[in-house]
């Protein structure tokens, strides 16, 4: 299988910018991230990973939605590609063969 | 965030943020850390707010966003390619300027350059071992009312119960002595190889462990351990024994004494404060004074050397000298003894005592050679800032053109240091030339051993390139600073240029020509000086005085005999013999005299009948000691004028009579009275002195080290073979040598000859660079003067005219500099002086000639370029307008 190149934190990312759908943009995903895993990650460390997605061509931005408290600055939305779906797919189906391979401890005996 | 506040972060993350991020990011960027920041000053307070605002912007500065600064980057490339290329068009389209400016700045470089290796070497000295910064020489001052000595060297005691008493703190002492002799003779019996060696010490077993000097073969440990062992160097080990193995081997020692080589040292380095051929042990000293070293505390003939423990200061040491003196020197010089612990590596530049080994160095000249090197740099930095500025508007189109295809100020400034850098570099290249070539010369000048390899070494690599760096940026910045800031628009249309900066070349002018004329009132003022200290007015004859060592010689038993062999030479006039070099050096004795409570030490010079004679000096009071006297061994002293003058004893007819205490009785008298003389060199004043005569046999061994001889100049070679068939008459097996005293005198003055050879070549270099300099102004003045002179010359005027017209401007420079030299110069020579007992006072024609020197070598520059251009044509220079 050919690797993807897709580590723990861009998939995570990749994840979550999946479920917020229309509203992902730095902040939200920076909020939904820390909800769900209790981690903050930094916003540098974001935009990085949000870069580095884009060149893989998992992700698609546009810019949009300037507010008053970004003083008047838009925001970068961020989509999902049909491949970075597939990406996440293959990843998921990766995983889940490799944990049912795993031997059912202590129930089976 | 409707009716919310609006939040201000700081600003200067976000100054970082646009500094660093690319345009495409920052929008984005600093939406969201302003959102953020936002949300946190609702929620908490200012402080962490801003920190996190902070530590955001930097976590946002990675790689990724950084604006990429590559095509700026290529575009200098190609633009130094530019500059490089438009350098080296220049510098072949303007050949004499070209050359001026390189050669007056490879001139000044090597001048620094050779200085600077001169001074490296001078504070070389002695580093090499590897104890040396805890290495320190015993000295003992011994003043007694202002007479007495400064010794450098100690008692024979000395050394060894230093080190009993001190053994916590002292690693190792060693002693060296050579018998206070200048020479002694050496002898290889079975290859019949004779010769008197000057470099001879008697040493320690320590010697080795104190000093690092290379034991080439033999044992580092053992080698001075038994008596009757001798170390020899290389060069000598070929003298000797020229196709043998040394070890193991015999020399003869003053004809008597066998030494066996235990092993071969290296040549001794350069730059060490004393010269050796040969090391003696110690212990072989012992038949010398009848089995056992002399247990005297006042004769002090040994170089002590002391390494004392790693974690012991000198001042720990030193604070318990007191009661060292006061426990072993005997009482009668007791009160008036100190001593003291001189670093190693000091000796050589700071240490001016009696009985030095060799004479040293001193440190005033390295700063006066520090000086002259860091002026002639300046000068030649000034040459280049004043033709670059100079010929600016040669090159004020190409500004122009530059400036209007877009080249920025800053660019520009870049491009004149650029090519004032690559100047530097290039005059640097030809400067090492120079020294490779010059570096030889330089060494015999300076009886110095400096190769040139020494400058290839790294660090010392990257010195020249630190040097080349800061000249090139030093003189480059100003003419990039006058060229870069030219109107584009009146460059381009011809408009006539002021010429910038006119009045600041002429600041710069002045100073070159400041400096130089103060060296050369500096220069006049050492030689003068030199000749003022070597003259021969010293109160005796030194000419034709021929001296032969004769210390530990058999000479003893035939002086008399010899004397009468040689007398009856025509061509020998008189002869003595006498305890030191006259003029040179003295000893130092006690004595006291009626009246006086207890002994006092005075200069003393022991010698034989006929001094006064043979040296010509006059008696002024009573008599010369006279062969028919009996007493005169012991019971009869000669003074000199200032002794009869420190004592208050009138005039030189009353100190006649005077009594002196001889073993405890008053029976000694003062006999006579010499004029003064200079009993030793012109650096110290003449001081009391007693002359006393020592007939005894014995004197030979100590008191008594040369016979002098004053012959008849007509026939000096054939004088000498006199004296010598006279030595062998006596002595058919010692071998014969001599030296003439005034040669030997001269070489006291060794360092302010130095020095004035040295002021010398460098302020002749100076004066040059600083013409090339004016030389070249003077060439682009008349150049942007061509047509006034057309159009004056059309009008009538005269070559003198011209002359006077040109040469005006930089004549009246040259009289500023003349005028602020006069002060400065009269200052600094008058400083230099005082350090002289004898001095001369400052005339007024070494100003006069070093004026009109400089105003008569300006004033042949200037001309030169009148004439040329007094001979034009006015049609040629006029026929474009």
């Amino acid at each position: 299988m050919k690797y993807t190149q897709l580590g723990e934190f861009e998939e995570l990312v990749l994840l979550i910018i999946g479920s917020l759908g229309e509203n992902a943009y730095s902040i939200s995903i920076k909020e939904e991230f820390k909800r769900h895993t209790k981690r903050n990650p930094s916003i540098g460390a974001l935009h990085s990973a949000f870069n580095r997605l884009e060149k893989k061509g998992f992700l698609e931005s546009y810019e949009g939605g300037a507010t008053n408290k970004r003083g008047g600055r838009s925001k970068r939305f961020y989509i999902i590609t049909a491949y970075g779906r597939k990406a996440l797919d293959d990843s998921f189906e990766l995983r889940s063969t490799l944990y049912h391979s795993l031997p059912q401890l202590g129930l089976s005996e | 965030m409707n009716g919310s506040k609006q939040y201000r972060p700081p600003k200067w993350p976000d100054k970082l943020l646009s500094w660093f991020c690319h345009p495409k990011h920052i929008d984005i960027f600093r939406g969201d850390v302003y959102e953020l920041y936002q949300d946190r000053r609702e929620n908490g307070s200012k402080l962490s707010a801003d920190l996190r605002f902070f530590f955001d912007i930097l976590g946002l500065c990675r790689p990724y966003a950084m604006k990429d600064h590559r095509i700026e980057n290529s575009n200098n490339i190609s633009m130094f390619k530019n500059y490089f290329k438009i350098t080296y068009r220049n510098l072949l389209r303007q050949k004499v300027y070209s050359f001026l400016n390189l050669s007056g700045l490879a001139i000044g470089l090597a001048c620094s350059i050779l200085i600077f290796l001169y001074v490296q070497d001078e504070l070389s000295y002695d580093r090499f071992h590897e104890k040396s910064d805890r290495t320190y020489r015993l000295l003992e001052h011994f003043q007694d009312e202002g007479n007495g000595e400064h010794s450098a060297s100690q008692p024979f005691p000395a050394g060894p119960t230093f080190q009993s008493e001190y053994s916590d703190e002292v690693a190792y002492a060693v002693r060296l002595f050579n018998f206070q002799s200048p020479s002694l003779a050496l002898a290889n019996k079975e290859s019949d190889k004779a010769f008197n060696e000057s470099r001879v010490f008697f040493a320690d077993s320590t010697f080795l462990d104190v000093f690092d000097f290379k034991l080439i073969s033999g044992s580092r440990e053992t080698a001075l351990d038994n008596p009757n062992s001798i170390l020899i160097t290389t060069s000598m080990a070929r003298k000797y024994f020229p196709d043998e193995d040394p070890l193991g081997k015999f020399l003869e020692l003053q004809g008597i004494h066998n030494l066996k080589v235990v092993g071969v040292l290296e040549d001794s380095p350069k730059n060490a404060h004393f010269q050796f051929d040969f090391i003696i042990s110690f212990s072989s000293l012992k038949p010398w004074f009848g089995g056992a070293y002399p247990r005297s505390w006042y004769w002090n003939p040994c170089w002590t050397y002391v390494v004392l423990e790693k974690n012991v200061t000198k001042d720990q040491v030193e604070s318990r000298f007191p009661e060292f003196v006061d426990k072993y020197f005997p009482g009668f010089i007791k009160e008036h003894v100190t001593l003291e612990l001189q670093p190693l590596t000091d000796i050589h530049l700071y240490s001016n005592l009696d009985y030095e080994i060799e004479a040293n160095s001193n440190i005033d000249s390295i700063y006066i050679f520090s000086a002259i090197a860091f002026f002639v740099l300046l000068i030649a930095a000034i040459n280049f800032i004043n033709l670059s500025t100079a010929r600016a508007t040669k090159r004020a189109r190409e500004v122009g053109v530059r400036k209007s295809l877009g080249s920025s100020k800053s660019q520009l400034i870049k491009q004149y240091i650029f090519e004032s850098l690559f100047m530097t570099f290039l005059a640097m290249v030809f400067a090492l030339i120079i020294v490779a070539v010059f570096l030889p010369a330089f060494n015999l000048l300076t009886e110095k051993g400096v190769s040139f390899s020494f400058l290839l070494q790294p660090n010392q690599l990257l010195l020249l390139g630190g040097i080349t760096l800061v000249v090139g940026l030093l003189s480059g910045f100003y003419p990039a600073f006058v060229l870069s800031s030219f109107q584009t628009v009146s460059v381009l249309k011809g408009a006539h240029l002021k010429t910038s900066g006119l009045n600041f070349r002429k600041i710069l002018v002045t100073i070159q020509f400041s400096i130089s004329i103060c060296l050369i009132i500096g220069t006049i003022v050492a030689i003068n000086q030199l000749q003022f200290l070597m003259n021969k007015d010293v109160g005796f004859d030194q000419e034709n005085i021929v001296m032969v060592p004769v210390i530990r010689s058999p000479m003893g038993q035939h002086y008399e005999n010899f004397k009468t062999t040689a007398l009856q030479s025509p061509r020998i006039t008189s002869i003595t013999a006498v305890e030191e070099i006259v003029g040179a050096k003295h000893q130092v004795g006690n004595y006291q005299f009626e009246g006086m409570d207890e002994s006092k030490a005075y200069a003393r010079f022991n010698m034989r009948h006929d001094f006064a004679k043979t040296f010509d000096i006059p008696i002024v009071a009573g008599r010369a000691y006279d062969y028919n006297i009996q007493t005169d061994d012991s019971l009869a002293l000669v003074v000199n004028e200032t002794f009869v003058k420190s004592m208050n004893w009138g005039s030189p007819q009353d100190a006649i009579g005077e009594r002196f205490y001889y073993q405890g009785e008053l029976r000694g008298q003062i006999v006579g009275v010499v004029k003064d003389y200079n009993f030793v060199s012109k650096h110290r004043p003449i001081a009391p002195l007693v002359l006393t005569l020592n007939s005894r046999r014995g004197a030979f061994n100590l008191f008594i080290k040369y016979v002098a001889v004053k012959i008849n100049s007509a026939d000096v070679e054939a004088s000498i073979a006199d004296i010598e068939s006279a030595w062998k008459s006596v002595m058919p097996n010692m071998p014969f040598d001599y030296f003439f005293l005034d040669d030997t005198l001269n070489d006291s003055y060794k360092a302010e000859r130095k020095l004035s050879n040295v002021t010398i070549i460098f302020s002749v270099l100076t004066i040059l660079v600083a013409c090339l300099g004016l030389f070249g102004l003077a060439t682009f003045s008349v150049e942007q003067r061509t047509k006034e002179i057309g159009v004056r010359k059309v009008l009538g005027i005269s070559t003198p005219q011209i002359l006077s017209l040109l040469s005006k401007e930089f004549l009246l420079l040259i009289l500023i500099a003349f005028v602020v030299a006069i002060p400065v110069s009269y200052l600094l020579t008058q400083q230099w002086l005082n350090g002289f007992s004898y001095r001369i006072g400052i005339d007024v024609w070494p100003y006069i000639v070093s004026g009109l020197l400089t105003f008569i070598v300006a004033f042949l520059t200037v001309a030169y370029h009148s004439l040329k251009a007094s001979a034009i044509n006015p049609v040629e220079t006029l026929k474009y307008e």
